[in-house]
């Protein structure tokens, strides 16, 4: 891949049908706490992201990956252009667009910003990591600090000013985060001395704003061990004054950053907090032993944006991979291929490339549906609140069990979806003239962080099912069921939506299943099965919205003229649904019945027994 | 001292889209295409807000003539800074000649400083409405304006304007394009400026931007209320594609070249 070169690709339409069509955007712009939001205005947002995207983040999104970060004397510097491009991002304002209007952002509804970040994000996935965390962080002082801190560092901190970071794992306590040792010790005027490491920290340090907030997990002398104990300190880089000009460093060093597979233009930092004593933190809200709860905000939403990232990446290299199948000539067309003197065909005439194009297709499309239901959801669960709490109580139920289905299955999904892209290049793939062998390599990080996606399905299993009784997962579930009822005989989709139909069922047996293991000496069965639940939930819910895509497509194709242009991508949106539902849903009953054999050889076998070493 | 400047915004096809001739030979297929600013206008409209930020104020007025679709590249304009926008409904053929008389009696209605347009569009790559309008308001000219330094220049990044605009504001130096080099020219204001490819990089339109532009003024006028006869005085008759390039041969020798180039190919 040679420098400055764009190659992120979009498929604007496509984004637009997602956001208009099918989650009725503008049902939700113009309401509530999103006043003064229509359509047109996110469709020329949209226009105006992409563009930016392709101009500006995109040309660096190769040469990033090849001259990755350094540290010099003891300061990351982060790749050539990303400080332009940092620039250039909040002067556009793009990443205050959801930010909230007292915080001097325009307030957006969350299902644009999740399209915008698609676009921002699939253009350069570790560029945007930096906005992305300082904005997380932004959001966890917006809801949970002081006035003061508010206004002296949320605002900074949305509008590009200063950058921030999240601070969680230490050697010791990777998963299991409450492991944490870094320590808090109170001073007499109420601030922390922060001493510790922290480690694997993505932008713990960089050169693109004059000062980064740390979001530090500590934990306070004498308080109890584990989660519970654990408290959240604003830790900025360098000291700041009251009226936001910068006093002295703050004792946070850079011990190295770490030499990694992918995402390599973001600095993924050992920090060492305090090794001169002079490491001085605040409480986050002055409030003591709330780090978990509080950090749990900037975490929900980190998961869904792992969960972006995927669709993201996978996006793109889907979008790149059928530029090339309608390139690259090899081979005769199949039924000639016996024929030496047959013409050489484009490889996308091939039955088995189209399968794998296809693949791609309906499964991109299917993620980005189920993050803007989840966006939506959200949007909605605003919108009512103080106005119909049974409906706020609804949205914002789904979006709690929708997250970790969106950061597991998006992410795997999404090293999976690379490598079939890569796969379509044949060798070509595999070179670095092209992109999509950096896609595969930075998407494999994003089943890691923000919790791996096993503890994502413990989530799902452990919290998520039995969360309010039951009820959750229970109306999700009767969506769907009213959903398979109405298109049953759906001329075009009945059999898929029969599919639909019995994925479902296997979710709710197999969810029944896991009660019963949960109270009984089967309980390992749970962690066993716990991943692959979650795969029969994701795929069934992938199922439920390309069903409804394709159904709502067929609505509007009946419309439209024989010739009219935008034939073509509703019935690709038949054959995104279409093909899904034969391929992928009926592998949830397959899945249940795998469950149902509670197989325990993992269990069974010895450590021993694994090698003999 | 705060300065008023008047731009275009022309809608033109976007040139990611594949341009087909309709089945009359006539025209274009119009379905499907996607639309956008003329590059050359998004242009002059980056080097007049420049212009008014550097001279403490004024106003930047952007006009177009065409349907209502005009709409979205007039608030295209206004997103990215301009102050109101004034929209010529007219629909069917327009040429040159109209849009030049649309936009002189508009000049002579809101009298601004200076204007700058594209130096053509880039759909029919006419080049003349620029030319027309100048001479009609007697007002001097500058067409292709250009600078020197290169688009990645410390002096783009920081947004500085080409157009020297005197501290009187009576004169304007304009560096222009031509072949092989480069012009210097000083007009005495007001003045008509058209813009080239290499004036300035044009800032993205801003969310706040956008999102303000949605409550920005436009005003609406007719050919017909300005006193314009729209009648076209060119007609288009026919319109094909390029010939398809031949496939190459090869030759044996360079006396069969040579003949070919003289006899075949008329070249020499
Ligand atoms: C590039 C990069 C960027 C990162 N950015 C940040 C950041 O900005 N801030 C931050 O705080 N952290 C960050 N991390 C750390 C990341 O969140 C951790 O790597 C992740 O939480 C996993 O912890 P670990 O690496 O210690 O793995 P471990 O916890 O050692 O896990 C190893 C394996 O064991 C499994 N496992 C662990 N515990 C259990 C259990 N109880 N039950 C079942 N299985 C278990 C895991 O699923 C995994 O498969 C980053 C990591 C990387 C690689
Ligand atoms: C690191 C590396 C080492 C290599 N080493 C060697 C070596 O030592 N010696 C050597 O000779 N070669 C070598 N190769 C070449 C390698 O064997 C080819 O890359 C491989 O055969 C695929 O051919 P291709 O790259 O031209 O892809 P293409 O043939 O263009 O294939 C692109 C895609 O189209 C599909 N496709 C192509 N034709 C058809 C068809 N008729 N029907 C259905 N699908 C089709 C393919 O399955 C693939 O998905 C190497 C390649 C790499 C990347």
């Amino acid at each position: 891949m040679s420098a400055g070169i764009n190659r992120y690709k979009a498929d604007l339409r496509e984004l637009q049908f997602v956001l208009f069509e099918q989650f009725n955007f503008a049902e939700i712009a113009g309401k509530g706490p999103y006043e003064g939001w229509d359509q047109e205005t996110a469709k020329t947002i949209l226009q105006e992201t992409y563009r930016f995207a392709r101009e500006v983040l995109g040309p660096l999104n190769g040469s990033a990956d090849r001259e990755g970060c350094k540290v010099v004397e003891g300061s990351v510097i982060t790749p050539k252009g990303f400080k332009d491009a940092w620039k250039q991002l909040f002067e556009a304002g793009l990443k205050q667009i959801a930010v909230p209007k007292e915080h001097g952002g325009q307030g957006a509804p969350f299902a644009l910003y999740a399209i915008i970040e698609e676009i921002t994000s699939g253009a350069n996935t570790a560029f945007n990591m930096y906005p992305g965390l300082a904005w997380g962080a932004a959001e966890v002082i917006s809801q949970c600090g002081t006035e003061h801190q508010k206004k002296l560092y949320a605002d900074r901190m949305f509008n590009g000013v200063w950058g921030g970071t999240m601070c969680l794992s230490e050697p010791q306590a990777g998963s299991d985060v409450g492991a944490a040792v870094t320590r808090a010790v109170k001073q007499a005027d109420g601030t922390f001395k922060i001493s510790g490491t922290k480690i694997f920290i993505s932008g713990g340090d960089h050169d693109l704003a004059e000062n980064i907030v740390h979001l530090v997990l500590a934990r306070i002398e004498g308080a109890p061990a584990g989660t519970k104990g654990l408290s959240l300190f604003i830790v900025p880089k360098k000291r700041a004054n009251a009226d936001g000009t910068l006093g002295p460093h703050n004792d946070v060093q850079v011990a190295s950053i770490e030499h990694k597979l992918g995402i390599n233009g973001s600095a993924t930092c050992v920090l060492n907090f305090g090794e001169n004593g002079e490491c001085v933190g605040e409480l986050v809200g002055a409030v003591e032993h709330q780090g978990m709860p509080q950090m749990f905000r900037m975490m929900n939403g980190a998961r869904i944006a792992v969960g972006i990232q995927g669709l993201a990446i996978a996006a793109s290299a889907y979008l790149n991979a059928l530029e090339y199948a309608k390139d690259r000539k090899q081979g005769a067309n199949f039924k000639s291929w016996k024929d030496p003197a047959a013409p050489r065909v484009p490889i996308i005439e091939h039955p088995d490339v189209r399968r794998m194009l296809l693949e791609l297709k309906s499964h991109t499309e299917g993620i980005r549906a189920l993050v803007v239901k989840l966006a939506a959801h959200r949007d909605l669960s605003l919108i009512y609140q103080g106005k119909d709490d049974e409906k706020a109580t609804y949205h914002a139920s789904q979006v709690d069990l929708l997250t970790p289905i969106v950061k597991s299955y998006a992410s795997d999904e999404a090293f999976r979806l690379c490598a079939i892209a890569l796969q379509v290049y044949g060798g070509a793939g595999y070179l670095k003239d092209w992109p999509v062998e950096q896609y595969l390599r930075d998407a494999k990080i994003l089943s890691i962080y923000e919790g791996t996606n096993h503890i994502q399905a413990m989530d799902l299993v452990g919290r998520k099912l039995g969360q309010n009784g039951g009820a959750n997962f229970q109306t999700f579930m009767s969506d769907i069921a009213t959903f398979v009822e109405k298109h049953k005989s759906h001329p075009i989709f009945g059999k898929e939506v029969a599919a639909l139909g019995d994925a479902s069922e296997a979710v709710v047996s197999t969810a029944m299943g896991f009660m019963g293991w949960s109270q009984s000496d089967k309980v390992t069965l749970v962690p066993l099965s716990a991943n692959r639940f979650l795969e029969m939930m994701a795929k069934t819910t992938v199922g439920f919205v390309l069903l409804d895509a394709g159904v709502r497509a067929e609505e509007a194709l009946a419309k439209l003229g024989p010739t009219a242009a935008d034939r073509a991508f509703y019935e690709g949106k038949r054959y995104s649904a279409l093909y899904y539902g034969r391929n992928v849903l009926p592998q949830v009953k397959q899945l249940a019945e795998l469950v149902t054999f509670e197989d325990t050889s993992p269990m069974d076998i010895s450590d021993a027994a694994f090698a003999s070493f | 001292m705060p300065i008023k400047i008047l731009v275009t915004a022309k809608r033109v096809e976007d040139y990611e889209s594949k341009i087909k001739v309709n089945a009359q030979g006539n025209g274009i297929v119009l379905e499907g295409l996607k639309y956008k600013i003329n590059p050359f206008d998004e242009i002059g409209v980056e080097e007049a807000l420049r212009l008014v930020a550097k001279h403490g104020g004024g106003e930047v007025v952007v006009a177009s003539v065409g349907t209502k679709d005009v709409h979205e590249q007039l608030r295209h304009a206004l997103a990215m800074g301009a102050t109101r926008a004034i929209w010529v409904n007219h629909a069917g053929p327009l040429d040159q000649m109209t849009v030049a008389g649309c936009l002189q009696k508009l000049i002579e209605k809101e009298k601004p400083d200076l204007a700058i347009l594209g130096k053509q569009a880039i759909d029919d790559d006419q080049n003349q409405v620029g030319q027309y309008l100048a001479e009609w308001l007697g007002w001097s000219q500058a067409t292709f304006a250009s600078k020197e330094e290169s688009l990645e220049s410390e002096a783009e990044k920081s947004k500085t304007p080409a157009l020297q605009l005197s501290a009187d504001a009576k004169t304007l130096t304009v560096i222009r394009e031509v072949d092989g080099g480069l012009e210097t020219l000083e007009c005495s204001m007001p003045c008509v400026v058209t813009t080239d490819l290499r004036l300035n990089q044009p800032r993205y339109a801003s969310l706040p931007g956008i999102m303000k532009a949605k409550s920005k003024p436009i005003e609406e006028h007719t050919p017909a209320t300005l006193g314009v006869d729209a009648t076209p005085k060119i007609t288009v008759t026919k319109m094909e594609h390029p010939p398809a390039r031949k496939a190459g041969i090869k030759v044996p020798d360079v006396a069969t070249l040579m003949d070919k180039l003289k006899n075949e190919a008329k070249v020499i």
